[in-house]
């Protein structure tokens, strides 16, 4: 294709990419900005320090041939922070609900971010949001770890049945694969959207991709 | 600069206010929120002149009834109605209204006539200059009857008895202050002078003052006592001498030493001037001065008199003298009487001022209209027969400035306590009363009844201080009387009250915690107390004053607005007129005190209910995809007024800072922000909300011309601005005090203006989106209008400003504050979010410009395809139609230069150009499938150099510039552009190149030797090896055929043909051929042999079983002189076609003429023959 030659100025590619506004919420230190920074930039700072309010990050990103452009907004996690992040929720697209594995407390969180998110985020009643449960520091040892797979899988069934991944930003494990599942379910909740509405069939195919998302990519070493 | 670009922006829509189409304009955004960043701005406004509150006085009340928020308060009304002295009534101690000549008569029963009698004694024995003649007496009598009380005949016999009374013993009292420039007498030239005094009534009485030596200015200060006998005549001499010291006073002045005590001295002065009056000396006269008792005003004074000399002329000094009146009564009796008169005038002055006033009718401090003296409104001053009736007495009765002060103070004190008087004259009389006080020049007697008297001002004084609100502050007056209250107060702090004074009784001060038994005399302690206490009182007035009835949270919020504002009010006033006065006598830092009680109510009072509020506020419901479905956001007032709120609390904590710089962190308001926490992000919510609706209304009703001449860009576009700018102010405005904060809201608000500036390039590009189309029945037509033309632009102006924008918000600051607070790496961190958010803000919206850019291209491909279409089918007719394309590409990239900036014209042009190439491939593609014929697509080629000229003009030529598909078109059009022959040509040529890129021979070798002289070309046919069998016996009866192409060129030129050869595989065939060629033929170029070799069959279906070329540049040239046979061998590998789907094959498949049929069954024969 050709590409329009501008003069004089920085202008990025006219890109048909579907902008999609990410929030990543969950409890303070784990691993929100970490995870992000591993997707965006392939990186891992084992020192980073707590975000102040929120961070920002562009990514391109290319999902059964579409072509999606993530506007990744990583929230504090910190409660001081939480008037600071709320104004951040609206008019997300999807949203990664992010807990360490290693931290019951927040696992347990979940539930109480799930709700920030939904009362703040504007989002329209009855409407199935895109969600993604996410696992994260799924490097530390196994004696450690303080939330299954199972447990966590569960929780998913009982709170609309998003999907759910375990992760290591800092070991790279299924970052990229995390971002692309809730691109996905995205696309999935959109193209239903974009269907017209035929009847009860709607019911039965909304079952099909609670099927699918229990689906749990689960890191060989912690499904023994 | 940038704040120079916004206020451009700002000055743009007020200036087109003044248009009327443009107020409307502005008036139909507003309308849609209420005027909701006008009141924003509104409120900045009011911020603003609150402030300026302090330097106009009297302004502060007329610049609050206009605020939005109703004042419920009846202050002005109480103080309104003249009487701010009311307020300074002591209300806790105040005894109901006491019927006042009661208490006179219960004060003065015992002597009430004895002290009329002697009063009418001492105004029939008048004294002084000032005092009335003889004739005038009669409005003393009157006045001095009222004031009494006393009916006419009463007055008639005490005055009887008065007049029966003989003549009043008064003496004259002389103080010899001083001389000056007295003439030399003796040798020295100097003197040594002293005074006589004596009255013409007694010359043999004299006077004389102690001896001066060697001075021409002496300073005696000696005090004299003459009987005077007859006022009226009398005359005193002052005589001033040189002594001159004979023997025997010389001796008389040796004894001075031996004398004891003042009286002895006094006595030996007086004998040495009897000596030296009798004449047994030798003294010299100076001058002498004479004074008539009558020119002596009965007050007394102080005057210089000229010395004189019968007989000279010329000036001999001045004496200083100090002269008055006294009588001999007991001054214990005396101060009493003048006590009781004192008090008994006063109270006949407050009563009747309408006469005083007709009396004085310049009197200033009296009302015209009303009987008596207002409260506290008394200066001091008696009317004129008060006055001397009054200085006759103290004259008459001798007593002294401090006694009748003391007098006054505690005579005023009393009537005070009922009706109260200006404190400026208790102030006044302190001023005179504090240095007999403090040096102990009173009697102990008197000291206690100063105190007494002072304990009946200071309630009254504190009261003053308590109810300092009620005071009409543009007042000048009040003030001063203020100023008299810290007066008063302040010296009284410099005395010590005697042993067992309490000054603070608590049955008086219920308002101050003392203890019940424990003396009290801490002014300043007190002083403290009333200045908290009165805020205090202050502020529970406010509170009750405008307690609101209404449970919302609405009204509760207005109520706290309210309130902070009337002590921020107060505070001001504090600052403006009053922390001076306290300064100036106590070092006492009044609205410092009065901010830290208020600030911890105010603390108190809002924080709770802020944190529910905002607790309490819920998200509002929208969304920037679709912004017509909103409702149900009723938070939206409430947000305001939180914010008004927040505001006014910010003003009030910067207040705060100001007053005490210090230690303000320790403040309960200090960190007030936090309250609001949860609020912020719900202004930023409705700020955005608010921002989208104006945005869209903008859009609605801008109309697509240029703001002004000077512009390409229209109203919505300012307007849009004019919104940003409005938020910039409510951030501003808002100044969040934390910096993590201001950072997080930061990069929420360029957030915030991307989705605008998205939403806004959206509405924009619907607004556009059916412009420029026509249609009539024939066709549809679309046509670039300036309308596009600004809405891109619009948006682009839009998308430049966001940049800018952000620098306005103070990212900078941020950042270093940032750094500062936390870490530079924390700092850096976070300007880089900012920065991306940004870039990222930036970027999107120039997608949008794209994206609406390619729209417009889109809507032109349609008729550039028609044109095209059209100029391809009519040949070559004068070029008609592609004139008609280039006339519709002309005018609408003139319409889209003209109005465009450089940058967005270069991206359309390259959009267009691109789209045109698109459009034209497809354009070939469809009509290859159409079979048009070559002429067609030679059109269309012509048209493609036409078009590649016009849009590259500006550009230089760069071959790899040129987008892939182009090259692809001209490829299309250049093969479907040749004639049928042509294209056998290109297919044949295309055989060759396949020919050569063979690897294995699988159908066998041929080899030949060839060779160009001149134009004749010589063949030799050598052999063929491994041919393919195409019998059923496994073998085949070769030849081999040799063409020239293209055969079209080559008509004339027989075709070689070998022998046939019999069953074999190996022929050797060894022939040869000599073919005579035109100069045109042996020059062609891309001229090919080609080589068929065939099986021949019994039925004459000769079969295909391979064929080779060999391009003409290939073929050696030689000269006569070497021979065929000199040559090389060359071995062609023979091979057939293979694809049919090359794309001069396919175009010959499009062709339905003969030569391209046969050729193409031929083709297909050697193809299906394998």
């Amino acid at each position: 294709m050709a590409a329009p030659s501008f003069q004089g100025r920085h202008m990025r590619q006219p890109s048909k990419n579907t902008l999609l506004k990410v929030v990543i919420l969950g409890d303070g230190g784990v691993g929100k900005s970490c995870l992000m920074n591993r997707f965006v930039s392939n990186h891992f700072d084992e020192h980073s320090f707590h975000t102040i309010g929120v961070e920002f990050l562009n990514k391109d990103i290319e999902i059964n041939g579409e072509m999606y452009t993530l506007q990744i907004w990583d929230t504090a996690g910190q409660e001081r922070f939480k008037s600071l992040r709320t104004p951040f929720y609206r008019g997300s697209d999807i949203c990664l609900l992010t807990y360490a594995i290693d931290d019951r407390t927040s696992f347990r969180n979940l539930a109480l971010w799930r709700n920030e998110f939904l009362y703040y985020a504007d989002v329209k009643e009855g409407t199935t949001f895109p969600f993604l449960v996410v696992g994260n520091k799924v490097d530390v040892e196994s004696e450690e770890r303080e939330v299954s797979c199972e447990e966590a899988r569960a929780w998913c069934m009982e709170n609309g049945n998003p999907p759910h991944v375990e992760t290591s930003a800092k070991d790279a494990t299924n970052v990229e694969e995390a971002f692309s599942l809730a691109v996905e379910s995205w696309a999935q909740l959109e193209a239903k959207l974009d269907r017209p509405y035929i009847g009860d069939t709607v019911d039965l195919q909304r079952q099909q991709p609670e099927q699918r998302s229990s689906c749990c990519l689960s890191v060989g070493s912690n499904t023994e | 600069m940038e704040e120079e670009m916004w206020r451009q922006f700002y000055e743009k829509v007020k200036e087109s206010e003044s248009k009327k189409d443009r107020t409307e304009h502005d008036i139909r955004i507003q309308e849609l929120d209420g005027g909701f960043f006008e009141k924003f701005g509104t409120l900045l406004k009011e911020q603003h002149s609150q402030q300026e509150d302090g330097d106009g006085l009297a302004s502060v009340r007329e610049d609050e009834q206009p605020r939005s928020v109703e004042l419920q308060l009846d202050i002005p009304e109480e103080t309104g109605e003249g009487s701010p002295a009311m307020a300074l009534q002591d209300s806790d101690s105040e005894p109901d209204d006491a019927d006042k000549r009661e208490f006179i008569t219960d004060a003065m029963g015992w002597n009430i006539e004895e002290l009329y009698s002697e009063i009418l004694y001492e105004i029939l024995h008048i004294v002084g200059c000032d005092a009335a003649a003889e004739e005038e007496r009669a409005p003393l009598f009157c006045y001095l009857q009222e004031a009494f009380k006393l009916d006419y005949e009463k007055h008639n016999q005490l005055l009887e008895m008065a007049r029966a009374k003989e003549a009043p013993n008064i003496l004259l009292n002389v103080e010899v202050i001083e001389a000056r420039d007295l003439r030399p007498k003796d040798a020295n030239g100097l003197s040594d002078p002293f005074c006589t005094l004596f009255l013409t009534s007694s010359v043999a009485h004299r006077y004389n003052t102690s001896v001066k030596q060697e001075t021409l200015n002496p300073v005696w200060e000696e005090h004299f006592s003459l009987p005077v006998e007859n006022p009226a005549e009398d005359v005193l001499y002052v005589e001033v001498w040189d002594f001159d010291p004979a023997e025997t006073v010389r001796e008389k002045m040796m004894k001075i030493g031996e004398v004891k005590g003042v009286r002895g001295l006094r006595k030996l002065m007086k004998e040495i001037a009897v000596t030296a009056s009798t004449g047994k000396h030798d003294n010299e006269l100076v001058g002498c001065a004479a004074l008539p008792l009558k020119n002596i005003p009965a007050s007394g004074q102080t005057l210089w008199c000229t010395l004189e000399k019968k007989g000279k002329a010329k000036k001999q000094g001045d004496v200083k003298i100090q002269l008055s009146f006294s009588s001999e009564k007991n001054s214990q009796v005396a101060s009493q009487e003048h006590r009781h008169l004192l008090r008994l005038m006063l109270l006949h002055e407050l009563e009747n001022s309408k006469e005083c006033d007709l009396e004085e009718p310049d009197g200033k401090m009296f009302s015209k209209c009303k009987v008596g003296v207002e409260p506290f409104q008394w200066n001091g001053k008696f009317s004129q027969s008060a006055e001397t009736i009054l200085t006759q007495h103290l004259v008459q009765c001798g007593l002294s400035t401090a006694v009748v002060t003391l007098a006054q103070w505690v005579e005023f004190s009393s009537v005070h306590v009922d009706h109260p008087l200006s404190f400026i004259t208790f102030s006044l009389l302190l001023q005179k009363l504090i240095k007999p006080l403090q040096n102990g020049l009173i009697t102990d007697d008197e000291e206690k009844l100063f105190w007494e008297a002072a304990k009946k001002i200071l309630p009254s004084c504190y009261n003053g201080i308590r109810k300092i609100r009620k005071l009409t502050h543009s007042d000048k007056s009040t003030l001063q009387q203020l100023s008299a209250i810290l007066s008063i107060l302040s010296q009284l702090a410099t005395l010590q009250p005697p042993e067992g004074t309490n000054l603070f009784p608590p049955s008086i001060y219920g308002w101050l915690a003392v203890s019940e038994n424990e003396p009290n005399c801490d002014i300043r302690a007190t002083l403290d107390a009333a200045v908290t206490q009165g805020a205090e009182d202050w502020f529970f007035h406010i509170l009750e004053n405008n307690n609101s009835n209404d449970p919302s949270e609405e009204a509760q919020l207005n109520h706290l607005i309210r309130i902070i504002q009337l002590l921020r009010t107060d505070l001001q006033k504090a600052i403006e007129f009053h922390d001076r006065l306290f300064q100036q006598y106590f070092r006492f830092s009044y609205a410092k005190t009065l901010y830290k009680l208020y600030e911890s109510k105010v603390a108190e009072l809002v924080e709770p209910v802020v944190t529910e509020v905002c607790k309490s506020l819920k998200p509002l419901k929208f969304n920037d995809r679709a912004t017509d479905g909103i409702c149900d956001n009723d938070p939206l007032l409430m947000g305001t007024t939180l914010f008004e709120l927040y505001l006014i609390v910010q003003r009030f904590a910067v207040l705060g800072t100001g007053l005490c710089p210090v230690d303000s962190d320790v403040f309960n308001i200090h960190n007030f922000h936090l309250w609001f926490h949860a609020g912020v992000a719900q202004w930023l919510d409705i700020a955005l909300y608010k921002a989208l609706q104006r945005i869209k209304k903008a859009v609605e009703i801008d109309n697509l011309v240029p703001v002004d001449g000077s512009v390409k860009y229209s109203s919505s576009a300012v307007d849009t601005l004019a919104i940003f700018y409005q938020i910039k102010i409510f951030w501003k405005q808002l100044a969040w005090p934390d910096v993590e904060g201001s950072y997080t809201f930061v990069a929420k608000i360029i957030d915030d203006i991307c989705r605008c500036s998205v939403f806004y390039a959206d509405q924009m590009s619907g607004k556009v989106e059916g412009m420029g189309e026509s249609q009539n029945v024939y066709e549809k037509k679309f046509e670039v209008t300036n309308e596009w033309c600004l809405a891109i632009n619009n948006i682009d102006y839009v998308q430049q400003s966001i940049q800018p924008f952000v620098g306005e918000l103070g990212m900078e600051e941020i950042v270093t504050s940032l750094a500062n607070f936390r870490s530079q790496t924390a700092a850096d961190h976070c300007q880089r979010t900012l920065q991306l958010v940004i870039d990222n803000a930036v970027d999107t919206v120039g997608n949008k410009i794209l994206e609406l850019l390619e729209k417009v291209a889109e809507k032109m491909a349609p008729a550039i395809n028609r044109f095209l279409l059209e100029g391809a089918e009519l040949l070559k007719q004068e070029n008609n139609c592609v004139d008609r394309l280039m006339k519709y590409l002309d005018d609408n990239l003139l319409t889209l230069h003209s109005h465009l900036n450089t940058d967005n014209f270069s991206r359309i042009l390259s959009i267009i150009w691109e789209n045109l190439s698109h459009t034209m491939y497809e354009l070939v593609e469809s009509n290859l499938e159409r079979r048009r014929p070559p002429t067609f697509f030679l059109n269309l080629h012509e048209t493609l150099k036409i078009l590649v000229g016009f849009f590259k003009q500006g550009e230089e030529k760069n071959e790899t510039n040129s987008p892939a598909i182009l090259k692809q078109i001209e490829h299309l059009l250049l093969l479907h552009g040749m004639e049928t022959w042509e294209l056998i040509h290109q297919y044949n040529l295309e055989r060759r190149e396949e020919q050569i890129a063979l690897e294995l021979p699988n159908l066998g070798l041929l080899t030949v030797r060839i060779q160009f002289v001149e134009d004749l070309l010589r063949i030799e046919i050598l052999n063929a090896r491994n041919l393919h069998a195409m019998d059923a016996n496994g073998s085949c009866d070769p030849y081999v055929k040799v063409h020239l192409l293209p055969e079209e060129k080559f008509r004339t030129v027989t075709k070689p043909r070998t022998k046939t050869h019999k069953k074999t595989m190996f022929p050797l065939f060894d022939e040869n051929f000599t073919l005579h060629l035109t100069p045109e033929q042996r020059h062609l170029k891309n001229g090919l042999i080609m080589f068929t070799v065939k099986d021949q069959d019994f039925l004459g279906m000769n079969e295909f079983l391979g064929e080779a070329f060999v391009s003409f540049s290939d073929v050696p040239k030689t000269d006569m002189t070497t021979g065929l046979e000199e040559l090389e061998q060359v071995h062609l590998k023979l091979s057939r076609p293979t694809k049919q789907d090359s794309e001069a094959y396919r175009a010959l498949e499009n062709r339905h003429d003969k030569l391209s049929r046969d050729f193409l069954k031929k083709e297909k024969a050697k193809y299906s023959s394998s």
